[in-house]
């Protein structure tokens, strides 16, 4: 039976009480100190949606509520039970024990920032003399005589605010690394984007994260507006060795 | 956005900073799609209905198209005293509705090709309702196609992409 696996956890843990895709129940499949949180799939090749992509993400979280685990990526379906604890369970034993150690009383929160563009926009003309004369230049050009004028002004715009992401970004990160245990910086996802970072943080300093967050956000408030996520599960801090 | 420098609180915690407890689609997607353990074998699903890009970190190809609109963005700027006021009256100087609705509209279309599916793009519905009231604007005509941005995908669940930096665990 095909088995949709959604992560790894202790082996004396238990199943959370929520649906699992397609409304499966749930079930912990161990292997001594480790388990597989699984739920029988619809079939072997799963045709997922929306909905499914959020179960995935809700019973990881309810996952996380009851103890450590270790985020499989989305989309992980296993053929039958042997094959997930011949190909996973088994052969990575000591390595899940040991990621698991690693994330014990640990959680990811993601930070992304967007820019407040009208503010980022009046930033990157005052304090570019290029930009701010091309931006005369092509103002009071009619449509087509100013094209290439205004192709030149909006792709220097572009590169200024991937500039200004890059160092926006690194001082986030600067500013909360201390309070972390570890730290994932993402790609910037579009122009909008001032950072996209995910930090590990143990629960114990959560506290003080979020503070420093906080600041951030203030020291940041008309230019950066800071989105918080979590606490989640570790899925930017956990790898497995490449599968034989 | 015009409100952006009195920011008020989102709600508990005192604060400039938005928080999801209970994450939004938005949030995770490129997280469990992208992170997370991976085993070599039985990656057996196919998602419908959500066009994921990838996008490569380094070269970003952004389409004529977008330069223009970041172009035009520049030149509706009201940049009357830039020198001499500060941003809270610089933020009163912006109009509530036309040139930050179209500004607004120019790079959520990017997003949109990104994700495809709006209804994940909470984060933008956040902003849209903090700010003047504007409803966003699906840019179904040039952005969504033309806007191409490429990242590699990661070939292997241990996340060895250039395009992502690790500091050392302890």
């Amino acid at each position: 039976m095909p088995r949709y696996v959604y992560g790894v956890v202790r082996g004396d843990g238990s199943a959370p009480a929520v649906e699992g895709i397609a409304g499966a129940p749930l079930e912990l499949i161990a292997a001594g100190d480790v388990a597989a949180l699984t739920s029988v799939a619809p079939g072997e090749h799963l045709e997922a949606g929306r909905e499914d992509l959020l179960t995935h993400s809700r019973v990881l979280e309810a996952a996380l509520e009851q103890g450590t685990v270790l985020p499989m990526r989305f989309g992980v379906v296993v053929p039958d039970e042997g094959a997930l604890r011949e190909r996973l369970l088994d052969q990575h034993r000591d390595q899940l024990t040991a990621e698991l150690d690693q994330m014990e009383g640990k959680v990811e929160i993601t930070i992304k920032g967007l820019y407040e563009e009208d503010a980022i926009l009046r930033e990157i003309v005052a304090g570019d003399p290029l930009i701010a004369r091309l931006r005369a230049q092509t103002a009071s050009k009619p449509e087509a005589a100013g094209y290439y004028g205004r192709l030149e002004l909006g792709e220097r715009v572009a590169a200024a605010f991937t500039a200004l992401a890059e160092r926006d970004s690194a001082a986030v990160v600067e500013a909360l690394s201390p309070h972390a245990t570890a730290v994932a910086v993402g790609a910037q996802v579009h122009e909008r984007m001032a950072v996209n970072a995910s930090f590990l943080v143990e629960r114990a300093r959560l506290a003080e994260f979020d503070r420093a967050v906080e600041e951030v956000g203030r020291r940041q408030a008309g230019r950066i507006r800071l989105r918080y996520t979590g606490p989640l599960p570790p899925h930017s801090f956990v790898e497995l060795g490449v599968a034989a | 956005m015009a409100t952006a420098v009195q920011q008020q609180p989102y709600g508990g915690g005192g604060g400039y900073v938005a928080r999801s407890s209970s994450s939004g689609l938005y949030d995770v997607l490129e997280l469990i799609l992208d992170k997370g353990l991976v085993i070599d074998v039985f990656v057996r699903v196919s998602l419908i209905g959500i066009e994921i890009l990838t996008i490569d970190a380094r070269i970003v190809i952004a389409s004529v198209d977008t330069y223009l609109r970041f172009a035009e963005a520049v030149n509706r700027l009201d940049l009357m005293g830039t020198e001499t006021q500060g941003l809270p009256e610089l933020m009163e100087g912006i109009t509530e509705g036309g040139a930050s609705s179209k500004t607004k509209g120019v790079l959520q279309g990017a997003k949109e090709a990104l994700f495809g599916d709006d209804d994940e793009d909470e984060d933008d519905k956040e902003d849209e309702d903090e700010g003047s009231g504007t409803t966003r604007r699906r840019s179904s005509s040039s952005t969504t196609t033309k806007t191409k941005r490429r990242r590699r995908s990661e070939a292997s669940g241990s996340g060895s992409g250039s395009s992502r930096g690790r500091s050392s665990r302890s």
